[in-house]
């Protein structure tokens, strides 16, 4: 009975959890911005046209040439289903019940926190907000990272989405 | 009356039922950490009811863990 109880409240709360990953993860997050190193010709005026018999390695070596776009490079995995995703937190075995109830209460004193600064509470500004949110997300990656590593890339890919849907009032509302 | 208190030690010792469960040690194990409370890996643990244990560590530590109010608590013993 205790159990059920249990994976009932644990549902339940994951399940909000997975709907802040999920909602996210719609719109993928702007991961790396381009490196900002263009002013190649300044630095050495003649080397530019040395290097390119050399394209070993092709992120370094192709810097100059305009055929930059093979640089996806943060996880942008597939568009997220919510559902499943919802689904597979609750049947993921790489977490056990307890773990989930645990990590379920701490979500929702991160959301608590959040609530109280969009209510115009100051002492946690948004910027002391990010250490926490970082903290638990590293704490369930870590927890699924090795026995549900696919579901820990998804949300770790999710990442920025899940920091803007919570630091954004309007956004956050509706899952309150 | 010694006899009582000979089988009533023994019925409150099989109530409280030490188990090997390696899932449930990791649980524990990773409900103590996300307290963040050392202890390294549970080495055994003893159900003390539904979701109540007693989780024993590796670095010795011992430790209560279960849920009051939909939370799960974890208390140094």
């Amino acid at each position: 009975m205790g159990a059920r109880f249990l994976m009932g409240s644990v549902s339940s709360g994951f399940a909000a959890l997975v709907i802040v990953a999920g909602c996210g993860v719609v719109s993928p997050p702007p991961p790396t911005p381009p490196p900002a190193v263009e002013p190649k010709a300044a630095a050495k005026p003649d080397a530019p046209k040395a290097i390119p018999p050399k394209p070993a390695t092709p992120q370094t070596a192709k810097a100059a040439p305009p055929t930059t776009s093979p640089a996806p490079v943060a996880a942008k995995g597939p568009a997220l289903d919510l559902r499943s995703l919802e689904q597979r937190l609750k049947d993921t075995n790489a977490i056990g019940v307890m773990t989930k109830l645990s990590l379920k209460n701490q979500v929702d004193d991160l959301v608590a926190q959040f609530r109280a600064f969009h209510d115009g509470h100051r002492p946690p500004t948004l910027t002391e907000l990010r250490r926490p949110f970082e903290l638990l997300l590293m704490k369930v990656l870590s927890l699924l990272q090795d026995q549900d590593p696919a579901l820990a890339n998804q949300i770790n890919a999710s990442r920025e989405a899940i920091w803007s849907l919570l630091s954004d009032r309007d956004k956050l509302a509706p899952y309150l | 009356m010694k006899r009582t208190l000979l089988a009533l030690s023994t019925v409150a010792a099989f109530a409280a039922v030490a188990a090997d469960d390696p899932k449930q040690r990791q649980d524990l194990a990773a409900v103590i950490a996300l307290q963040g409370k050392p202890c390294g890996e549970v080495v055994s643990y003893v159900a003390k009811a539904d979701n109540d244990f007693v989780a024993i560590c590796k670095d010795g530590n011992r430790y209560r863990v279960y849920v009051k109010d939909g939370r799960v608590i974890v208390e140094k013993q």
